[in-house]
């Protein structure tokens, strides 16, 4: 969310101080989503100090057969930058989605999206790394 | 027409499909796959998705976080007790707005439970009756009961007669005169116990027309006032006086204490 792990170590740090510090108070988070949401508004308050991305309008490619082998040779900080560079809301979906743990109920829950949204957002976003993909991680024919 | 929404759900839920191995919980989000699997868009849209996902899941977890979970109770709070909940001022605040409502309703229902046809024209009438000097009007010493034929004779009324309970009562003065609804009403003032009597025209429904009717007396309140009214041939009858309904209750039959 954030592209910078010291600043996703503070927003993890302060949104699980704020937890305690409402349970010490008698007044406990709701449910598991509450984490998540606030985690999602720190993520953007953090992420809008210091350097931004500039905005930039990526192709859009349709899905290639070797993705998968494109993604492998990836590391986790190149999918990282691209995650956290992605304009919100496309960002915290890609985030959430590709964690595994959320239905897609539970996406319009924390992100307040409607499903036809979510599916928007992940679409394009799938074809703009797959046009970042061909670019980073170019395929050579065997 | 009825298919292209469901399809478009269909194609949306698909392009949200998870892309575990676990079976999605959701009833839709199964037939979404189901269906969509046979399309090889959405088999390279899951092989993409588990490809990054498995990405993700290589992220490893900074030791100082994971020092964070090693109490699992960290968010838990304290057990919220009975007390806590029923002392949150949200809760107060609600129970308060209920019992409201509550006590609002109840009031209501046991006045609707009283009123009759007329109870509004009655209660007018109290006020009329509070206000009514014996200069307003014209001396008339007679018994109550003799005055049907008058009211019939003089005013054209038919059916004001006063009922068998107040016939015997002598009377000081009359009138009659035009309500705010130009109807015509009748006041008779009694020598005893300042009573008053009034005869005024039943409520009528508004669809049929038909005089709406009610069986026996029945007791309205107003500023002090209490009348006791009968409705008898469309007309209806009201006894009143300054004071409570024991006060009339001694005029009328046991039945109605």
């Amino acid at each position: 969310m954030t592209g910078d792990e010291a600043k996703a170590a503070d927003v993890f740090q302060d949104t699980v101080r704020e937890a305690a510090f409402q349970s010490a108070n008698n007044e406990p988070p709701g449910d598991r989503y509450w984490f998540f949401r606030e985690a999602r508004w720190r993520c953007l308050a953090a992420s809008e100090q210091g350097m931004m991305p500039e905005p930039v309008d990526f192709e859009r490619h349709e899905l290639n057969s070797r993705a998968k082998e494109q993604i492998g040779s990836l590391t986790i900080e190149q999918l990282g930058i691209w995650i956290s560079g992605a304009p919100e809301p496309q960002r915290t979906v890609l985030a959430l989605f590709y964690l595994a743990e959320f239905s897609v109920r539970e996406l319009t829950t924390i992100t307040t999206l409607k499903v036809a949204e979510i599916a928007r957002l992940l679409g394009t976003a799938r074809m703009e790394f797959q046009s970042w993909l061909n670019a980073t991680v170019p395929l050579h024919d065997e | 027409m009825i298919k292209r929404p469901l399809r478009r759900r269909l194609r949306l839920l698909a392009s949200c499909a998870p892309f575990s191995d676990k079976p999605p919980l959701d009833r839709r989000m199964r037939a979404a796959v189901s269906r969509a699997r046979k399309s090889d868009h959405f088999v390279q849209q899951q092989e993409f998705d588990r490809a990054i996902g498995d990405l993700v899941q290589t992220i490893p977890t900074p030791p100082e976080i994971s020092e964070w979970f090693a109490n699992e109770h960290l968010a838990t709070g304290v057990k919220r007790t009975w007390r806590t909940i029923l002392l949150n001022p949200a809760v107060i605040a609600i129970t308060l707005a209920v019992l409201v409502i509550a006590v609002v309703s109840a009031y209501k229902f046991y006045e609707r439970l009283n009123t009759f046809p007329g109870a509004e024209t009655a209660k007018k009438l109290l006020v009329v009756a509070s206000a009514t000097r014996m200069s307003q009007l014209d001396p008339m010493q007679v018994e109550a009961g003799a005055l049907g034929d008058f009211f019939f004779m003089k005013h054209r009324l038919e059916r004001y007669d006063v009922p068998p309970e107040f016939a015997a009562i002598k009377t000081i003065g009359v009138r009659v005169f035009d309500d705010e609804e130009g109807q015509r009403v009748a006041q008779i003032a009694a020598s005893e116990k300042r009573l008053q009597f009034f005869f005024f025209p039943a409520q009528r429904d508004p669809k049929t027309g038909r005089p709406e009717e009610f069986a026996g007396w029945r007791f309205v309140e107003h500023e002090g006032w209490t009348g006791a009214v009968q409705q008898r041939n469309a007309v209806c009858f009201m006894a009143c006086l300054r004071g409570g309904a024991k006060d009339l209750a001694s005029y009328l039959p046991k039945s109605n204490d």
